[in-house]
C-alpha cells in the first residue's frame, strides 16, 4: 500500500498548538471486523481537523473512543495529557464535561423541548438561576440561527433545525472541544453549507477545537484546518486542505473525485 | 450427540451470562442510589406514570380475580356445607398468591414494556450515548428513578389488588350467592393474619425488582432498528412475566418457612 508521510511540521503560516487530544495506537475490533488497526492522531488545541473516510469505515468509532462511548481493545486516547481509557463511567464524566458531541441524528431528548434540551447540560453542571438558564439559551438559539424556536418539540423540527439545536446543546456549556459526527449528512445542499458556516464561525468565535468526521469533501473542504484521510483503520494521509487537493495517490484522489474502484476500470 | 451437548452448553452459558447481566444491573443501580443524587422530578414522573396511571388495571385484575375466585369456591363449598368458608379461602389466596402474582403480570405488561420500548428507542436514536456524553450516567438517569417508583409502588398496588379482591369476593358471596355474612367476615379475619400481608408485600418489591431489571437490561441492550426496538418490551414481557410465575413458586416455599400459612 502506497502511504504519504504524515507531515512531521504543519505549514510555516499555522504553528501548531500543543495537541488537546492524543490518540495512541488505538485498535477496536467489532465483530469479526477489525475497525481501527493502530490509530495514531494528534488534535491541536483551537484547530478544526476533519476525519474523513469511507462509510463503515471506523470515524464514528474512533469519535465514541474520544468521549469514552467505547473502549479500544488496545491503545490509549489522551485528554489534555490524562488517559481516559481506564476511567470508569462515574470518571469519565468530569472529562465530558471539556467536551461537546454533536451526534449524527442530533440526539435530542424526545421528551424535551427545544429549550430544555439546551437547558439539559446547563442544569447538569449545576447551574439554577432560571433567568440565567433562559439567557444562555437564548444566546445559543441565537448563535445557532434559532432565536425564539425555543418551545418546540424535537419532532416538529427539520433534519437542518434538529442539528443546530443539537449544536446549540453542545456549545452551551462552553466546551473546550467539539466532536461532529457527519454533520452534513442527510441535509440538502443549502443546509449543508449553513451548517458549514456555523462550524466556522464558531470555532473562530469561541476557539473551540473541532474534530469532525464526515465523508462530505465539500464539507471537510470549508471547514478544516487540517484533514486526516483513515483507510484500514490508519492514518493514511494528515495535512492541510491544500496538500490534500495536490496530492497525487490514487486512493486520496478516488476518494477526493468520488470515483469508485469499478469506475477507475471501467476507464 | 456433541452437537447436543454443545447447544445445551452454549444456552446454560448464555443463560448464565443473561443472569450476571442482570446481577451487575442490579449492583449498579443499587450502588446509584446510595452514592448518586436521586433525580426526585424523574422519581415523581414514574410514580405518576408506573404507580396512579396503572390503577385501572389492578382495580379490574383485583376485582374480578376476587369474584370469579368466590363464586368458584362457593360452587364447590356449597356442596359440602362450608359456604362461610368461602370469604377465608378467597382472603387468604388473595394475599398469599393471586394478589401479588397477578399485580405483577399486569405490571410486567403495562410497565415492563413500556420502560423498555422507551429506553430501548433511547439507545438506538443516540439519546443514551447524548446522556453519556453530557456526562450524566444512564443508570442514574433511567433505572434508579423506575426503580425506587415500582419498589414503593408495587406493594401499595399489591394490597389494591387484594383489597379489591376481597371487597369483590365479599359483594358475590353475600350479596349475590346469600353467604351469611357475619361468619364469611369471622372465618375471613380468624384465617388471615398479619403473616399473609407480609407476604403479599414481599411478593411486591421482589417482582417490583424482576420487572425494572428485565426490562431495562431488555431497553438497555436493544438492537438497532425497528425490529430490535420491537423485540425488545416483547421479550421483557415474556421474560418478566415468567421469571415471576417461576420464582413466585420458589418464593413462596421460602416465605411459607418464614410466614407459615393458618398459624
Amino acid at each position: 500500500m502506497i502511504t504519504i508521510p504524515i507531515p512531521e511540521t504543519p505549514p510555516a503560516s499555522r504553528p501548531q498548538a500543543p495537541p488537546l487530544i492524543s490518540i495512541r495506537d488505538l485498535w477496536k475490533r467489532l465483530g469479526e471486523q477489525e475497525v481501527l488497526k493502530g490509530f495514531d492522531l494528534d488534535i491541536p488545541t483551537g484547530q478544526t481537523l476533519v476525519v474523513i473516510g469511507r462509510s463503515g469505515g471506523g470515524k464514528s468509532v474512533l469519535l465514541k473512543h474520544i468521549i469514552g462511548l467505547m473502549k479500544p481493545d488496545r491503545g490509549d486516547v489522551l485528554v489534555e495529557g490524562e488517559s481516559i481509557v481506564a476511567l470508569s463511567e462515574r470518571q469519565l464524566s468530569r472529562v465530558r464535561k471539556k467536551i461537546a458531541v454533536l451526534f449524527q441524528s442530533a440526539a435530542l431528548f424526545d421528551s424535551m423541548n427545544v429549550e430544555e434540551n439546551i437547558a439539559f447540560p446547563l442544569r447538569e453542571i449545576g447551574l439554577k438561576n432560571q433567568a440565567l438558564i433562559d439567557e444562555r439559551v437564548a444566546g445559543a438559539l441565537e448563535m445557532v440561527d434559532l432565536a425564539g424556536e425555543q418551545k418546540k418539540m424535537p419532532e416538529k423540527l427539520s433534519g437542518g433545525m434538529r442539528k443546530r439545536v443539537g449544536l446549540a446543546r453542545a456549545i452551551v456549556t462552553e466546551p473546550r472541544c467539539i466532536l461532529y459526527d457527519e454533520p452534513t449528512t442527510g441535509l440538502d445542499p443549502i443546509v449543508a453549507d449553513s451548517i458549514n458556516r456555523l462550524i466556522r464561525r464558531l470555532q473562530k468565535r469561541l476557539g473551540i477545537t473541532s474534530i469532525v468526521v464526515t465523508h462530505d469533501m465539500k464539507s471537510a473542504f470549508h471547514v478544516a484546518d487540517q484533514i486526516a484521510y483513515l483507510y484500514d483503520g490508519r492514518v493514511y494521509f494528515k495535512g492541510t486542505s491544500e496538500e490534500l487537493r495536490a496530492s497525487t495517490d490514487p486512493l486520496i484522489h478516488d476518494f477526493i473525485q468520488g470515483r469508485s474502484q469499478e469506475l477507475r476500470t471501467d476507464d | 450427540m456433541t452437537l447436543f451437548i454443545r447447544l445445551i452448553g452454549q444456552n446454560v452459558l448464555s443463560f448464565c451470562a443473561y443472569l450476571g447481566q442482570l446481577l451487575l444491573l442490579a449492583v449498579d443501580s443499587f450502588r446509584s442510589i446510595f452514592t448518586a443524587p436521586i433525580r426526585w422530578r424523574l422519581f415523581l414522573g414514574q410514580m405518576l406514570e408506573v404507580g396512579f396511571r396503572s390503577q385501572l388495571v389492578v382495580v379490574v385484575t383485583g376485582a374480578f380475580t376476587g369474584a370469579v375466585f368466590a363464586a368458584q369456591t362457593y360452587f364447590q363449598f356449597h356442596r359440602l356445607g362450608m359456604d362461610s368458608a368461602v370469604g377465608a379461602v378467597v382472603s387468604v389466596s388473595m394475599f398469599r398468591e393471586l394478589g401479588p402474582v397477578l399485580t405483577g403480570l399486569m405490571m410486567a405488561g403495562r410497565v415492563g414494556a413500556a420502560m423498555s420500548a422507551e429506553i430501548g428507542t433511547m439507545k438506538v436514536t443516540e439519546q443514551i450515548d447524548a446522556l453519556r456524553a453530557l456526562g450524566v450516567y444512564p443508570i442514574d438517569y433511567l433505572v434508579v428513578p423506575r426503580l425506587l417508583a415500582l419498589m414503593i409502588s408495587m406493594p401499595l398496588l399489591v394490597a389494591e389488588c387484594v383489597g379489591l379482591g376481597i371487597l369483590a369476593g365479599y359483594f358475590v358471596a353475600v350479596v349475590l350467592l346469600d353467604v351469611q355474612g357475619a361468619y364469611y367476615l369471622d372465618y375471613m379475619i380468624s384465617f388471615t393474619g398479619s403473616r399473609d400481608i407480609k407476604m403479599a408485600l414481599t411478593k411486591g418489591v421482589v417482582f417490583s425488582l424482576i420487572i425494572v431489571f428485565v426490562s431495562c437490561h431488555q431497553g438497555l441492550n436493544a438492537k438497532e432498528g425497528a425490529v430490535g426496538v420491537g423485540r425488545a418490551p416483547t421479550e421483557a414481557v415474556v421474560i418478566g412475566s415468567l421469571s415471576i410465575l417461576v420464582i413466585n413458586f420458589f418464593l413462596s416455599l421460602i416465605l411459607n418457612a418464614i410466614f407459615p400459612a393458618g398459624v
